[in-house]
């Protein structure tokens, strides 16, 4: 007799749909799962064996072959216990195949017949919206932010008992919706008032958040450049709903974060080690394609700490997200797109040294420090919009101000500010393209004059006129000017834009 | 082989070029020999200088006039001492080199002062204008301007002194690599115009890469070659220290740019003061401290090398109110953005701005996260 159970498995991190069938036959008793399984599907095999002695529910002592169907896409993770375990009873007859109409199951197996969760339930449950799925109660409130039906059992017993209707299937779990923390513990975040002094990066700040330009920081150990960054993500709004949902599926399907009970509503904020590596960086991996950390980032803010350690190959591989705001990672069995839209802020030291902040500070050697200037390519520096000098704040111009505003204060005006953006149909206004910019920029005679004489002089691209009109737009909205942006906000742009040679070389003359 | 001097700059030329030869070692092998005696007793493998016949066993198959020629070819010129063109200079010193190549016309120290004007490399503008002014001054008021072709202030009075034009003395360099590795590469084309209008010299064989300790050994011959070292700016520790070290030890005198104590590239040089050298304010400075150690009449000078900030110029230039307040928040020495921000209270458009007007007018320089008065 044959049984068809639908379910989902992961790829990348998206659902995919998949039907479980299963056959039992007469023949010498055996078990094989057949279908492109990996590793812990294969091993399913014996975990669902085991849950049925320990559930006392009767085993076939027939020839059970499983069919992961469509058999070409590989298959992975453990969520397929339940699904064969309940084809396994559809057709050695235990359950009455009219019982599982209309449900699709996704969950782990204990030995003793418990139900666990698994990694990417609201992308799995995503792929089965129009299923009444059964997930266990862990993954329940999860599951049930997809907004389909979701039914949670705590073992396998009790998923026979209320499909076959002898035990109520309970209500639906609360789905919380309040704010969660800004994300996994991979910073705190601080707030502004703390920071004393750093006027110009605190002007930096908001422009890069209010724009979702890219930020570059350079300075000597200890100006504050991983203190300002930290600060970053509370001036950023909340996420709205289709990123929420993105960014939650991206983490809960990388298995990070523990238990979700509600959308990521604060933007995450990642900031990875420079020794990880390029699979760690854009995603992918043997086996599941897992989501990297610009694809966790997704929505929120990427921050690399000491950029110039991070290896070349690394640093390369982000240009392609950074461009398209999504990653393709393609493997020999298979290819994903992930989403990869995110703030990347970036700090380094000027020289190995690292003093060389004002000319005549720094003991480098020349070839040293061109040498240090050359581990980011022109490229990936050019995508940043905004590169900035962070010095040692200056103790005796300090001591008398006021602290500064509070992160509260410059969130507002940031959200006042992207509201500007959000009316011309893009989120922020780093996404403006050519034609977009022409209708949100018009500049004034002396603005064009002002951009015209830094091209001619060579000291602006094509690329970068695009990406300071960008730039003098978003200080414009936040200046509350009208649509035309003026000169100073031109001069400001091409002031925060900076350059290579401002970063790494000692004069500009 | 020909007439017997030719003979000498030949046998000269060969020892030079021998594999393994340092200006220290062709110094030992010369001392009381003489190039052909020198380099006789090399070849024979009995020169006392040379134990280990390392210098001997280089020297095989090795034909002295092919090493002349080599030189020749390249348009340099061995000066050896008592021969004609040596400076006179560093004829009596105890560090003189023992073979000193020349590329250029070596006659510009002849009847003329000197005056080696050193320092960083890595310069703020301040040095590089100071460097830049006094090499011009002192080229024009008939000084020839001895410096080490480096980056950052040697390179400034170098190219000071070639914009006093025609007129003024040619300038001298004394670099530590061979004549044919220009080094830094930066300065190529400065180093082609020193060697065109002046000369530049060196002890290094030719194809002697860019060392360490080369650099030190070269300081030496530029403190010997002055009448007066100026240090323009210098770290607390740096090769122009040595100089100034090599010239106090000949009894040359040292005189420093005085700079601000906050600067770390004037921390040398206010050392040196602090020393007892005399401070530098502008060329005529330099030229009292040259006809003292000449004992000449002073020369007189041509105009002030850095003179006071123009005022006056900036009052008649009509800035507005905003300008003026960036114009006086904005110090000599590079002042960081984050610090004209604080002092004039300005927005960051409204403060770029105006800096942007002032550097159109010539006002203000800008560089890597400061600005400074031009």
């Amino acid at each position: 007799m044959i049984a068809s159970i639908p379910s989902a498995v992961l790829q990348g991190v998206d659902g995919c749909p998949i039907v479980v069938e299963v056959h039992v036959a007469n023949g010498l008793p055996g078990f094989t799962v057949v279908g492109l399984p990996d590793a812990a599907v294969r091993e399913s095999r014996d975990r669902v064996r085991a849950s049925f002695a320990s559930s006392g529910l009767p085993w076939p002592r027939r020839r059970i072959t499983v069919n992961l169907a469509p058999s070409a896409i590989p298959k992975g993770g453990a969520g397929l216990d339940l699904p064969i375990a309940l084809g396994v009873l559809v057709a050695s007859g235990v359950v009455a195949p009219e019982a599982v109409a209309g449900y699709a199951f996704v969950g782990e197996l204990g030995l003793d017949g418990s139900l666990r969760g698994v990694p990417g339930a609201l992308a799995l449950a995503d792929a089965l919206r129009s299923h009444r799925l059964v997930v266990a109660v862990e993954d329940g409130p999860e599951a049930s932010l997809a907004g389909g039906t979701c039914l949670t059992a705590p073992n396998l017993v009790e998923v026979v008992a209320r499909c076959t209707g002898r035990r109520p299937w309970p209500g639906p779990p609360p789905a919380t919706t309040g704010p969660q923390g800004t994300d996994d513990g991979s910073g705190p975040a601080g707030d502004l008032a703390e920071v004393r002094g750093h006027l110009l990066a605190r002007r930096a700040l908001e422009v890069a958040a209010t724009g979702g330009h890219h930020l570059l920081m350079v300075g000597p150990p200890g100006a504050g450049k991983t203190l300002l960054a930290n600060r970053l993500p509370g001036l950023l709004p909340d996420l709205d709903d289709a990123t929420a949902r993105v960014a939650t599926r991206i983490r809960s399907a990388a298995g990070i974060g523990g238990a979700t009970t509600s959308l990521l509503r604060r933007p995450p904020f990642r900031a990875p080690h420079h020794g990880l590596s390029a699979v760690a960086m854009i995603g992918g991996g043997t086996g599941a394609l897992r989501p990297g950390e610009v694809s966790l980032a997704h929505g929120g803010t990427l921050f690399l700490d000491e950029l110039g350690e991070f290896p070349t190959t690394v640093l390369d591989a982000l240009r392609q997200p950074l461009e398209d705001g999504v990653v393709r990672v393609s493997r020999s069995h298979g290819s994903s797109t992930c989403p990869a839209r995110f703030l990347l802020v970036a700090a380094m030291n000027p020289c190995p040294c690292g003093e060389g902040g004002v000319p005549g500070g720094c003991r480098c050697p020349p070839a040293a420090r061109a040498r240090y200037g050359r581990r980011l390519s022109g490229p990936l520096l050019d995508r940043f919009d905004i590169t900035l000098r962070i010095d040692r704040p200056a103790d005796t111009e300090l001591l008398d101000r006021d602290p500064g505003e509070s992160t509260a204060v410059v969130a507002a005006r940031v959200a006042e500010a992207r509201a500007r953006a959000g009316a011309r149909g893009v989120p922020t206004n780093a996404e403006l393209d050519g034609p977009a910019l022409d209708r949100a920029t018009p500049l004034d005679d002396r603005a064009t004059a002002c951009l015209e004489a830094h091209l001619r002089s060579g000291k602006l691209s094509a690329r970068g006129l695009l990406r300071v009109r960008r730039l003098a737009r978003t200080v414009a909205d936040l200046d509350g000017a009208g649509d035309t942006v003026e000169p100073r906000h031109v001069s400001e742009a091409l002031f925060l834009r900076g350059g290579r040679d401002l970063l790494f070389g000692e004069e500009t003359r | 082989m020909s007439a017997g001097p030719d003979q000498d700059l030949d046998c000269a030329a060969a020892l030079l070029d021998l594999a393994g030869m340092t200006p220290v070692r062709l110094a030992k092998l010369l001392d009381g020999f003489g190039p052909r005696l020198a380099w006789r007793s090399v070849a024979a493998g009995t020169h006392p200088a040379d134990r280990g016949r390392k210098f001997a066993r280089a020297a095989r198959g090795v034909r002295p006039a092919d090493a002349a020629r080599r030189y020749e070819s390249a348009g340099i010129r061995l000066l050896l001492p008592d021969r004609a063109g040596y400076p006179a200079a560093l004829a009596g010193d105890p560090g003189a080199p023992a073979v000193l190549c020349a590329d250029g016309d070596t006659s510009v120290l002849e009847a003329r002062p000197a005056v080696a004007v050193v320092g960083t490399r890595s310069a703020t503008p301040y040095g590089v204008k100071v460097a830049a002014g006094l090499g011009r001054e002192l080229a024009a008021a008939g000084v020839v301007v001895v410096s080490g072709l480096a980056l950052g202030i040697d390179a400034a009075a170098h190219a000071g002194a070639l914009a006093a034009g025609s007129t003024g003395a040619p300038p001298l360099a004394v670099v530590g690599t061979g004549l044919d590795v220009v080094y830094p590469q930066e300065n190529r084309l400065l180093w082609e115009r020193v060697a065109a209008v002046g000369a530049v010299l060196s002890e290094a064989p030719l194809g002697t890469a860019p060392r360490p300790r080369v650099f030190p050994a070269r300081n030496r011959i530029i403190a010997a070659l002055s009448d007066v070292v100026v240090v323009v700016e210098c770290h607390g520790r740096g090769g122009s220290l040595y100089t100034a070290e090599a010239a106090a030890r000949r009894s040359i005198p040292v005189c420093a740019v005085p700079g601000s104590v906050l600067s770390p590239a004037s921390r040398g040089t206010n050392g040196l003061l602090v020393d007892g050298c005399t401070p530098v304010r502008d060329v005529s400075d330099v030229l009292v401290a040259v006809a003292l150690a000449r004992g000449d009449a002073p020369v007189r000078a041509a105009g002030t090398a850095a003179g006071p900030p123009p005022v006056g110029g900036v009052a008649a230039l009509g800035l507005d109110r905003v300008g003026r307040l960036v114009w006086e928040a904005v110090e000599d020495t590079p002042t960081t953005v984050e610090t004209v921000l604080l002092r004039t209270n300005l927005s960051l458009a409204a403060l770029t701005e105006a800096v942007a007007d002032l550097v159109g007018l010539g006002l203000l320089v800008s560089g890597a996260g400061w600005w400074s008065r031009a």
